[in-house]
């Protein structure tokens, strides 16, 4: 299956034409620092930093955050298919992938989290429960282990 | 050129960079973190700043300033030992110098706001709409370090300028 996908067009077009794979590179650097940057900050603030950035503007910055995940999706599974059959046997890739997955859970609990308390939380009226706090802490280990491992790819 | 790039050749650092398989990937990681950390901070600031995000009381965007400095000083260290572990690689790369022009840019632009418009911002409307002028200083932020990304990661396969 991911001989087939590695021998596709597109696959080919990746790896072989002169801009394609540093452009998408490009592109994955830029979505990386949208989805990691956005979630490290709102990560941070409900661990106590950042005091005074509102709780319900990070809804709003949740959807940049999407469009940077859908950005590195869309280039990631390109880059992918140029090398499908060294990536998926790959330690730090597969690492990578697991990373991101357990990140984009977390990201969805921590949301469902904002949508219901992000106003008492922004009035003091609420206090962060603990279970929070360490979803936050998963959070940015997801994300900071997703960029090491993600690195280490090109070195193992 | 040529003599600075066979002085860093021949220093300790130079050598010290290069004796580690590892030290290289780590640096680089740390060079990833800080950009993540540089530019999530920024995103926020210059989005208030560009009139977005009025949920924020445009005061409090200071309090992200830390971590876009922070950001920076661990991507100014990590970038300069890549620089002293292959100046003659770097030096010569279009673009590592585009690059480099553009982080100049941002910071100029940087400065020039926290002179000329940040001893204002006490007087801007909290929640509301900014000055023209503040919404250009944002957006040109907000691309010159889009494009610093950009650039960085074509710096391997872009030819000498």
């Amino acid at each position: 299956m991911f001989e087939a996908l590695e021998n596709s067009t597109a696959a080919i077009w990746v790896g072989e034409s002169l801009w394609g794979y540093p452009l998408l590179l490009g592109l994955h650097v830029v979505g990386l620092a949208i989805v990691a940057g956005i979630f490290l900050m709102l990560n941070l603030r409900i661990l106590g930093f950042n005091k005074g950035v509102s709780y319900e503007s990070f809804l709003s910055l949740f959807r940049l955050a999407w469009v940077g995940l859908a950005i590195n999706a869309i280039s990631g599974t390109a880059l992918f298919s140029s090398q499908a059959t060294t990536f998926i046997s790959s330690t730090p890739f597969l690492l990578k992938i697991g990373l991101i997955t357990v990140g984009v859970i977390c990201a969805v609990l921590i949301r469902r989290q904002l949508r219901s308390s992000a106003a008492s939380w922004d009035a003091s009226a609420g206090a962060i429960s603990g279970s929070t706090r360490l979803l936050a802490i998963l959070s940015i280990l997801c994300w900071i282990g997703a960029i090491g491992a993600g690195r280490l790819i090109a070195y193992l | 050129m040529d003599a600075l790039v066979q002085t860093i050749e021949g220093s300790a650092i130079n050598s010290w960079i290069l004796s580690s398989y590892w030290l290289w990937p780590v640096l680089e990681i740390i060079h990833f973190i800080g950009l993540s950390l540089l530019l999530g901070a920024m995103l926020i600031v210059d989005l208030r700043l560009a009139g977005y995000l009025r949920q924020i009381d445009i005061m409090a965007t200071h309090r992200l300033l830390p971590w876009a400095t922070f950001g920076f000083l661990l991507n100014l260290v990590t970038g300069t030992l890549f620089f002293l572990g292959d100046p003659a690689r770097y030096s010569i790369n279009i673009g590592f110098q585009l690059k480099m022009i553009l982080v100049l840019i941002a910071g100029l632009n940087a400065l020039w706001f926290i002179w000329k418009l940040n001893p204002h911002i006490g007087s801007w409307d909290a929640h509301g709409d900014t000055p023209a002028a503040a919404k250009v200083v944002a957006i040109l932020s907000l691309v010159a370090w889009l494009g610093v990304l950009l650039l960085g990661r074509l710096i391997p396969y872009v030819g000498t300028g």
